[in-house]
């Protein structure tokens, strides 16, 4: 029988095959959650309006998508920089919780009575973000440091970060941030401190505006610096590198530094925008969805802020699911990760074509026994 | 004896007790893992497919009353995963990471939805019968080792059994060595006759049986219930002990025991009254797993040379 798949000659790459390939997968996705609604008893095309509708045709809904879709930006942006100089960093969550603990300690300082005591606004968000950015910047290059003069695995260093910096929450949400109270989370942030909310009636903030920069940085970064084409050819190939001169320890530790801070920006955002506290489990896994918001955005710095509010507003749609049609809203997570999956599984279509024929005739040398491998 | 003497000695006696029962999942895990690195496959994705065996066990155990149908589910979804992941690895060539990881956190709202489709979201978690301690005569009444070695469920044995028969298998059988192969020098193995994509689809099989496996043991040896967090990067760190036990089952073994021995302190020091907040002992087991994997001990000489390389046939 002839194969269904047919090997390729060269691997096909062209704009068109890269788009059919695309949006076949999203079909794809598309199709497998139709599927999941009706196991949930929802009619399919009224599920997709509910996921769908709030997040994007309302302007409340649409104020929480922005507010999501932030932080998802900030880390898909570290993502971007970190792999893209070829240091496959996952410490995300590890950076975003260390981000929202050292901004939500810097705001209750500078509460009434606190260490700091009152400061203007623009002051207090200007030290935010340094401190914030040099938090993770910090956490994310020691990884780096381990991997350039050590030889340390960098995959799993950074994938077990995550769970000590989790306990760094833990303790300061339970110790010496705790509020009154039985749950284990901080006072309210001083009002002074919050990100100001940018669509009057919604609860969309500043964040998004930090995101739309941190893009046109990391872009700038990448596309019209020395430096972003030295990571860029680091990351391609680490030997070549070196040959032309480029000190590739050093900007695997660089390239760890910015991608952290852009992880703690987006703690940072999610502290003083949308909780204005800090409570345990306030990442929710948002370090590894924003590195598979990179991903979906092929590592593009200017693709991501759409790919972060479609994401962003999946969540708040699927929320709107729950309450409504109790769907639980943990299937936006199979949604998410399964876009991801079938954009990765068509790329081997790169590769092969599939040899429709073979799907309802048999080709001839079957007749004779001749397998046509 | 006095107090702080018997202080002491309760304080050993439950520290590596409790140190050989956390080990067993993680050992489970890593003895799988070794098998699809050494055919070449970095199976991240064994953080998802433990909480997604850890979930049969639990609904299979639940619904059939019986426990050992639990850990024949566990290995069955396993198994069933891992052919989704070998996909990616073997065939689609992705990133071996990127598909892993993506793949995890598919697991965590598959393992999420279906939980509640089948229990509904009712506040109070349902839990079931688990293994309870293999008591042999006399020798379970030993003073010290008799609590400590020969008070364990009948799957911390079992466990034991497998890390003699992986280390069999990988060094002493056609196949391990035809696995040992695709995963050092994949085009060697190729013009020798052997199947370099089979290879590591096996290895990952044998790697998601093992995830599987340990998702049963979580639940059915040591929770007795199913939770979201059940498994908090316990795959990440069986990830850490393959490394540290240079992919080496027997080595491994002993790796396992000591992360198990760092995650039982916070147990076992709960009889005593310390000042030390108890997220630092929580945050130890990690700490130690990146300590080991930082490249300060020893370089990758062990490492499978076509570690995360996808093969390409020509």
């Amino acid at each position: 029988m002839a194969k269904l798949f047919e090997r390729r000659l060269t691997p096909a790459d062209s704009p068109l095959a890269i788009i059919s390939r695309t949006t076949a997968a999203f079909l794809a996705a598309m199709l497998v959650a139709a599927f999941l609604f009706v196991s949930y008893g929802a009619h399919p095309l009224q599920a997709y309006f509910a996921l769908f509708h709030e997040p994007f045709a309302t302007l409340r809904g649409f104020g929480y998508t922005l507010a999501r879709a932030s932080p998802l930006a900030l880390i898909g942006l570290g993502t971007i920089v970190t792999w893209r100089a070829g240091f496959s960093y996952l410490g995300f969550e590890g950076c975003f919780v260390l981000g929202s603990t050292s901004t939500a300690w810097l705001a209750l300082s500078t509460a009434s009575g606190g260490r700091i005591g009152h400061v203007p606004f623009f002051l207090f968000l200007s030290i935010a973000i340094l401190f914030g950015f040099v938090s993770g910047g910090a956490w994310a290059g020691l990884v780096a440091v381990m991997r350039a003069r050590f030889g340390g695995n960098e995959v799993l260093i950074s994938l077990m970060s995550n769970y000590v910096a989790i306990f760094i929450l833990q303790y300061t949400v339970s110790g010496p941030l705790r509020a009154p109270g039985s749950l284990p989370e901080t006072r309210l942030l001083p009002r002074t401190t919050w990100l100001p909310f940018i669509l009057p009636g919604t609860r969309a903030h500043a964040g998004i505006l930090i995101a739309l920069a941190a893009a046109g940085l990391v872009w700038t970064l990448l596309q019209k610096m020395p430096l972003g084409y030295e990571l860029i050819v680091t990351g391609l190939n680490p030997l070549a590198a070196r040959y032309a001169g480029i000190d590739v320890s050093r900007r695997f530790v660089l390239a760890a530094f910015l991608g952290g801070g852009l992880g703690a920006l987006a703690g940072m955002v999610e502290v003083l925008g949308a909780q204005h506290r800090l409570m345990d489990g306030i990442s929710g896994g948002m370090g590894f969805v924003g590195i598979i918001v990179a991903l979906l955005a092929r590592l593009n710095p200017l693709a991501v802020i759409p790919t972060a509010l479609l994401y962003g507003g999946m969540s708040v749609g699927a929320d709107a699911m729950q309450r409504r049609a109790n769907i639980p809203s943990s299937i936006t997570f199979i949604l998410e990760s399964l876009l991801v999956l079938l954009v990765l599984a068509s790329d081997v279509l790169r590769y092969y074509e599939i040899n429709a024929s073979s799907l309802w005739c048999r080709s001839p040398q079957t007749v004779d026994g001749q397998a046509s491998e | 004896m006095n107090q702080t003497q018997l202080m002491g000695a309760a304080f050993f006696v439950t520290w590596l007790s409790a140190s050989l029962r956390l080990a067993g999942p993680v050992l489970l895990a890593a003895l799988g893992e070794t098998f699809a690195e050494q055919s070449g496959v970095l199976n991240v994705g064994i953080e998802g497919t433990i909480l997604l065996g850890a979930l049969a066990s639990f609904l299979a155990s639940y619904y059939t009353g019986m426990i050992w149908i639990g850990v024949f589910a566990a290995v069955l979804v396993g198994i069933a995963a891992s052919i989704l992941l070998a996909w990616f690895y073997v065939t689609a060539r992705a990133s071996q990471v990127v598909a892993g990881l993506v793949f995890n956190v598919l697991a965590l709202g598959i393992a999420s939805a279906v939980y509640r489709k089948a229990l509904g979201n009712s506040s109070a978690p349902e839990s079931i019968a688990v293994f309870g301690t293999l008591r042999i005569p006399f020798i379970s009444d030993l003073p010290l080792i008799g609590p400590v070695l020969f008070g364990q469920t009948i799957l911390f044995y079992l466990t034991l059994i497998l890390v003699v028969v992986a280390q069999l298998v990988l060094f002493r059988t056609n196949f391990g060595l035809a696995l040992r192969a695709s995963g050092e020098n994949p085009a060697a193995a190729d013009s020798a006759g052997i199947s370099v994509s089979r290879m590591r689809y096996a290895g990952t099989l044998i790697s998601g049986a093992g995830a599987g496996m340990a998702g049963a043991y979580l639940v059915l040896a040591q929770v007795g219930l199913f939770r979201e967090s059940i498994v908090s990067g316990q795959g990440f760190i069986a990830l850490g002990i393959v490394i540290f036990g240079r992919w080496n089952p027997w080595k491994a073994a002993l790796a396992a025991l000591v992360f198990g021995a760092c995650d039982a302190l916070q147990l076992s020091l709960q009889i005593f009254t310390l000042r030390v907040p108890p997220q630092l002992l929580l945050a130890l087991p990690y700490v130690v797993a990146i300590i080991a994997v930082s490249g300060l001990f020893g370089g990758k000489t062990a490492q499978p040379a076509a570690l995360l390389v996808p093969y390409v046939k020509d």
